[in-house]
């Protein structure tokens, strides 16, 4: 007997609609092995272009198969980030908060970081504009590069199928 | 369930409104009695209550008019406060806490964001969720004030800041105020004030809402369990009132004359007059120890297990020298309360209890979860996607498919053993029979560790004991969590499946009042301090006692029928663990009284601990004092009819059927409760069927009914007395 859920519950899952009670039963509840399959068909009917999912990369994210091979970060919108190997935020919009003034925005007063010891950098798509990562540092700090996954590791130890070409 | 002989005289009335079915239990002055049963009306507790009557009434062929004026007690016990509570359906209830405090609601002492969750549930931050506040953050205001552990004013009262923070509530439109102070318990001068002040406002600006103060009602320590308790009194419980004395006006208009009491944790019955009604709240599962221990005073028993099992959860009490404990602060509807509640341990194991296969350990898990109603997937009308142990109950043959609850309910045998068959034993490479039998019997070793290590987690052990079994499941499973625990003897009332509206029936009318206190005692105390501590406890006492006389007066109970008991609550100094004492008086004489406290609050850490771990060098304190008030009420009385020889009569055999047992088929024989007579004895293995309840009997077991019509469980080779 293996868990499963009708597409209807995760399409809720993702858009923060199912009751918290309903969601603490699927957190309790013995893993679904399906989950990352219908996850991605769900994701792939819901973004207005063809390239085949790869994975799921972040808020707005995914790394995706192009016709010509080369695997690229995109966002929904269509906008592309170039080679899943290389850091996108290289090529995001990005906002840096390193003032008092520029923090104030966001938090009450007293409440905010010293920007003498901390910055926050906001990344946003160049396509549709959405936030799609904010950074937490010490001013200089250089670009955190959240996340190389093995992609070929992934799916063949993981998923039980060769990546596709 | 029904006994009959031809005239009647109903004396006693005992409602158990549950989620979803309302029990009524009758007794007559014979002690002869029926039960009712009918769908709870949530919206109208009274109309679903009278039908359930009418139902029990109807197979001593009378009706309600005939009965009513002849009863002298009526007990009920209901979930209507209860759904108040879940549903968020309660009053507009403002707050007044010390300042600072305000936030009590949004951080709930963390512990309320995982109450009654499992343990790995409890491990996993991301399950812990805040309840919904019962009353709103723009509800609450903090007061400038501070009263220190010692009763000392530490920072005096701000009436502006007083006078503010009730002008806001009022222009609210709150319709109660609660308020709770940091150390209330000890010193109640500031709530009072702050209820002073309140009342000139309201009157000035001609507003009249209730006033519900914590040193008043709760006077306990731990200020947030006495806050939610207030707070619920205020929310939940003044709402309900109107609901319990519909119930009692449908009694009247039927002719009753009886006045309605209700079911409270501390194990006694209150008017729908008490002022501290929120301790009906947590009665769920006492009413079958209630029970338990009067059984156990007419039968001479003085040591009894209390084992219940419904449809959701197994629930455990001890009973040990003919007393319960009592705990202090009780577990809600996810709210931590300050109230005295009859200890009562359950756990998540039921008959209905959803059963699957574990795909990473490939091994069987129960629960917690369950079908409750639904029954299981046996059941087609229930429309539940997980199999239950009421499934493999069908598929093993131990119950009837066409007999469940009387025949009201058909079952589907073969969609039983499909869905275990595809669900349990086919992943676990087994055959039906065998996975089905697995299930049962993870289910008994569960529930046996648990009886026996709360009997021996308090020092004693089983053969000191007796252990009754009751609730619609209790009966199938006692041979299988009872067998090889040694107990003295295994009891099962043929009227198990309505024990709980009976355990109610057999409560005292008792208020209890709780105070926490702070006095320290060691022998060694000079003598003009164990005089001032005697006048102290006799004069705090003296405070409780008015309280419980307050409540009798409301309802006409003269003083001179209620007889009070002082009991303590006691702790080594130095420890965070009290235990509660009894003195068998009503106030202190001398101090060797206390010394008789201070004996036996070491002997019960003895056996609760243990010998060893006894630490009296730093001397003790005494925690909380504690009033019991009880006034005589009419209690059913045991049945008593002549035995008959052992062999049951030819129309009490229902027939046989077969059973898979340990491995094989078997044929059993099946009987009908109703028609069994004292003196009979059945021997295993044979199924007792009830309406709502079935007995299992091992092959190696027989049952015989005994005079009180109580069901005694025995291995058969030791068929002269002891078991085992």
């Amino acid at each position: 007997m293996t868990t499963s859920y009708p597409d209807r519950q995760i399409e809720d899952l993702i858009d923060g609609k199912l009751p918290f009670s309903e969601i603490h039963k699927m957190l309790s509840s013995f893993k679904d092995p399906a989950r990352f399959d219908q996850y991605v068909a769900i994701m792939q009917g819901r973004v207005p272009w063809e390239d085949t999912i790869l994975l799921p990369y972040g808020v707005h994210l995914f790394i995706v198969q192009r016709p010509d091979g080369q695997r690229v970060v995109k966002c929904d919108c269509g906008h592309e980030f170039g080679d899943y190997r290389t850091n996108w935020k290289e090529s995001a919009l990005v906002k840096v908060r390193d003032s008092e003034a520029s923090l104030l925005e966001l938090y009450q007063t007293m409440t905010h970081c010293d920007p003498e010891w901390m910055e926050l950098r906001e990344f946003f798509c160049p396509g549709c504009v959405a936030l799609l990562e904010v950074e937490a540092l010490p001013p200089g700090y250089p670009l955190v590069f959240d996340f190389l996954p093995d992609l070929e590791t992934f799916y063949r130890d993981w998923l039980g199928r060769e990546l596709p070409h | 369930m029904r006994m009959s002989t031809p005239t009647r005289t109903p004396k006693v009335l005992a409602i158990d409104a549950g989620g979803t079915m309302c029990d009524t239990f009758v007794i007559d002055a014979d002690g002869e009695f029926v039960v009712g049963k009918a769908q709870t009306t949530p919206e109208d507790e009274a109309n679903g209550f009278a039908r359930s009557a009418a139902d029990a009434l109807r197979y001593w062929d009378m009706n309600v008019a005939e009965a009513f004026p002849t009863l002298v007690s009526g007990v009920y016990s209901g979930t209507a406060m209860l759904n108040r509570l879940l549903s968020r359906k309660g009053g507009r209830v403002g707050l007044l806490v010390t300042a600072g405090q305000e936030d009590y609601l949004l951080l709930e002492r963390g512990i309320q964001t995982y109450l009654g969750y499992s343990y790995s549930d409890r491990l996993h931050v991301q399950t812990h969720v805040h309840n919904v506040p019962l009353v709103p953050r723009d509800r609450i205001h903090g007061i400038p004030e501070r009263i220190d552990l010692f009763g000392k004013v530490a920072i005096p009262l701000y009436e502006d800041e007083t006078r503010a923070a009730v002008e806001r509530l009022v222009d609210d439109a709150v319709d109660a105020i609660c308020v709770c102070l940091l150390h209330s318990y000890r010193n109640p001068a500031h709530e009072r004030a702050v209820k002073r002040i309140a009342v000139e406002i309201m009157r000035a600006r001609g507003v009249d809402v209730p006033i519900y103060l914590s040193s008043d009602l709760y006077p306990v320590r731990g200020d947030f369990a006495r806050l939610n308790t207030v707070m619920i009194e205020a929310y939940a419980a003044a709402p309900s009132r109107g609901q319990m004395e519909n119930v009692q006006a449908s009694c009247e208009a039927n002719g009753a004359h009886f006045d309605l009491r209700v079911m409270a944790s501390h194990g006694g019955t209150i008017s729908t007059k008490a002022r501290e009604l929120a301790r009906t709240l947590a009665s769920g599962p006492i009413g079958g120890v209630v029970g338990a221990r009067h059984l156990g005073q007419l039968l001479g028993l003085k040591n009894i297990v209390c084992t219940d099992i419904g449809g959701t959860s197994f629930d455990l009490a001890l009973i040990t020298e003919g007393t319960y404990q009592i705990r202090s602060n009780p577990e809600i509807a996810r709210f931590v309360l300050a109230l005295p509640q009859v200890q009562v341990d359950s756990i998540g194991a039921g008959t209905g209890s959803f059963v699957r296969v574990n795909p990473t350990s490939n091994r069987i898990e129960l629960g917690p979860d369950s079908a409750g109603a639904n029954i299981g997937m046996c059941y087609l009308e229930g429309g539940i996607d997980t199999p239950s142990v009421t499934d493999c109950h069908i598929v093993l043959g131990y119950l009837d498919p066409n007999y469940f609850l009387g025949a009201e309910i058909t079952l589907s045998r073969a969609r039983a053993i499909e869905v275990v068959e595809s669900r349990i034993a086919r992943p676990l490479g087994l055959d039906v029979y065998q996975a089905a039998e697995g299930v049962i019997e993870i289910l008994e070793d569960s529930l046996r560790n648990q009886v026996y290590s709360t009997i021996v987690g308090r020092g004693y052990s089983p053969r000191n004991f007796v252990c009754m079994s009751y609730g619609g499941g209790g009966p199938v499973h006692a041979a299988g969590y009872t067998r090889n625990l040694g107990f003295d003897d295994v009891l099962i009332p043929t009227w198990a499946a309505g024990f709980s509206a009976y355990g109610c029936s057999c409560a005292d009318f008792e208020y209890r009042y709780d105070h926490s206190v702070a006095f320290p005692v060691s022998a060694d105390l000079p003598d003009e301090q164990k005089q001032g501590l005697i006048a102290r406890v006799n004069e705090q006492a003296e405070a409780l006692k008015e309280k419980v006389r307050a409540e009798f007066r409301s309802n006409d109970v003269a003083e001179d029928q209620v007889q009070f008991e002082l009991l303590f609550r006691v702790q080594y100094a130095g420890q965070l663990n009290d235990l509660e004492v009894g003195t068998g008086k009503s106030h202190l004489d001398d101090f060797s009284d206390i010394e008789a406290v201070i004996a036996d609050f070491e002997d019960l850490y003895a056996k609760v601990y243990s010998l060893a771990a006894r630490s009296p060098e730093l001397g003790f304190l005494i925690t909380t004092l504690v009033v019991a008030g009880r006034s005589d009420v009419e209690k059913p009385i045991l049945p008593t009819r002549p035995c008959v020889g052992e062999i049951p009569s030819a129309d009490a055999r229902k027939g046989e059927r077969e059973v898979y047992w340990r491995g094989e088929f078997l044929t059993a024989e099946i009987w009908n409760m109703e028609k069994i007579v004292p003196g009979n004895v059945i021997r295993g293995l044979a199924i007792i069927e009830a309406p709502s309840t079935t007995v299992v009997v091992p092959p190696d077991s027989l049952v015989e009914l005994d005079e009180h019509m109580i069901l005694h469980l025995r291995l058969r080779a030791a068929s002269s007395g002891a078991k085992e």
